[in-house]
């Protein structure tokens, strides 16, 4: 009897078990030793993160107004591919294969060495024409002598995501169930107040968390437009880790930088990550 | 015209150059996206973590940091200690995309094995096979058609992400674009014509393919 109470214990853990406890205190002490690797940087923090801080709001900035006009183009994108007009089918969907075979550096430097070297050769300025429009409000000293760089910088990043925009809200319109048209076209309505009441407003909810992601590698990508030299995060960390000396402090200053970008980006896949459990899904 | 055959061969090295990159980055992307996606699906803590950190954090910074950070600032602490040859243009650039590529990977892979009805690995567990078994025979060649198209088109973002090593002067297609329109300021719009084309020429094809295959593929299921 007593031998059988002690054969029926329970079997040792398995030793990968164990393994997990053993791994919670390295991973509390690779935890800590990450806080004490940023403490030891405090003196560079104090000194760098309120300029890095404030580059980060110009890279927020710079992708909101890049993704107003992304959705703008996105939506002329996707009603030309969605139209019966055959020739503005054909251009949406060239503008659609070209910009997404195509890098996005390739883009933004066409946009600003090519369109942009053009348009200035005949005799349009982005910086000129804002600068003189300033003036007209007396503030002309907050354009920035980056601007070309800036309004080229947020044209290609937008044409580059309203392609791949088009795309989401051509899918969104398509999954609209088509017997929602049928009953509210026979209900009497004309087919734009289909598209404007019945139609859009479902497509948008379905958008909605492919939305949020391209979102996401909308800043993610804002981070190219440091080779055009617009002064945003990433140009501003490298510009501050390029003359440090001591290399160690330069390869901290890069891990900022990307700790910054991850923060914002995280939060942001939190919130689309939620999204995608509550909308994503037709009603 | 005269500045498009006078550009050609350069261009034409460059988009080979992007091909190299992309043909060593991508297998060793899949190679670490496996052993990743492995990893995140194991039970045990001390596996799936470490996996889980590795692939928020490289998809929540851009690819051009991650550049920056493996070019300019590890290369400056190998510096240090003379190994600084080693990180060049080649080798910062396919480490980024295959590190980055790999946490992208391991989600197409844990997807792909996730869609593999669970049956499945119900019925040959008590059939008798052991999970190495029943992993490497029953569940991994049902997944893998599920993945091919996503890892096509990954293949597709990764040729054009591949312009991301012209930032720290690597030699592929975007760099030399750079460098010929540096030196041609007065006419650029061939040269960025010639190089749209040639992209458009590496990745249409493929995108067609697989378009076709996934279409082939749902009639399948």
């Amino acid at each position: 009897m007593e031998q059988a109470i002690v054969k029926a214990r329970p079997k040792p853990r398995n030793w990968r078990v164990i393994l997990d406890y053993v791994f919670y205190v390295v991973l509390l002490a690779a935890a800590g030793g990450f806080i004490y690797y940023l403490y030891s940087y405090r003196l560079i923090i104090a000194r760098y993160l309120p300029y890095l801080l404030q580059a980060a709001g110009l890279t927020i900035g710079l992708s909101v107004v890049s993704a107003i006009l992304a959705i703008i183009f996105g939506f002329i994108g996707a009603m030309g591919r969605l139209s019966r007009f055959a020739p503005l089918r054909w251009l949406a969907t060239v503008y659609v294969e070209v910009v997404r075979g195509t890098p996005i550096l390739v883009q933004l430097l066409f946009w600003y060495f090519g369109i942009g070297e053009l348009l200035s050769s005949l005799g349009f300025d982005p910086y000129n024409a804002a600068f003189s429009f300033m003036t007209l409000l007396q503030e002309n000293s907050l354009v920035p002598i980056a601007f070309d760089a800036f309004f080229y910088g947020v044209i290609g990043l937008s044409f580059n995501y309203g392609a791949y925009l088009t795309e989401v809200f051509r899918t969104g319109i398509e999954t609209v169930d088509k017997g929602q048209t049928e009953a509210s076209l026979s209900l009497g309505l004309n087919s734009r107040q289909t598209m404007r009441h019945i139609i859009l407003p479902q497509a948008l909810r379905i958008t909605l968390p492919p939305f949020t992601n391209y979102f996401i590698t909308l800043i993610q990508d804002s981070a190219l437009l440091s080779i055009l030299g617009v002064t945003e995060l990433e140009q501003t960390t490298g510009s501050f880790a390029d003359p440090l000396l001591n290399s160690n402090d330069k390869l901290f200053m890069y891990i900022l930088g990307a700790m910054i970008y991850f923060v914002i980006c995280y939060a942001l896949a939190l919130v689309a990550r939620y999204l995608e459990g509550r909308m994503g899904r037709a009603y | 015209m005269d500045i498009i055959a006078q550009n050609l061969p350069a261009f034409l090295i460059g988009a080979r150059n992007t091909l190299i990159y992309c043909f060593v980055s991508f297998p060793l992307a899949l190679l670490i996206g496996l052993i990743l996606a492995l990893m995140k699906g194991s039970p045990f803590a001390w596996l799936s973590t470490p996996s889980r950190i590795f692939i928020e954090v490289v998809r929540s910074t851009p690819i051009i940091t991650q550049i920056f950070l493996l070019y300019y600032g590890i290369g400056a602490i190998l510096a240090n200690y003379d190994l600084a040859q080693y990180d060049n243009a080649w080798v910062a650039g396919i480490a980024t995309l295959a590190l980055n590529y790999a946490a992208y990977e391991a989600e197409v892979f844990r997807a792909g094995f996730l869609s593999v009805d669970r049956g499945q690995t119900e019925a040959s567990l008590s059939l008798g096979l052991t999970p190495q078994q029943n992993f490497f025979r029953i569940v991994l060649p049902q997944a893998i058609p599920l993945m091919i198209p996503p890892f096509v088109n990954d293949f597709i973002y990764m040729l054009k992400d591949s312009a991301i090593v012209s930032v720290i002067s690597g030699s592929e297609l975007t760099s030399v674009l750079q460098l010929k329109v540096f030196q041609n300021p007065a006419d650029p719009l061939p040269l960025f014509a010639l190089a749209i084309v040639l992209y458009l020429v590496m990745s249409l094809p493929t995108s067609y393919v697989a378009r076709t295959f996934e279409r082939r593929l749902r009639a399948a299921l």
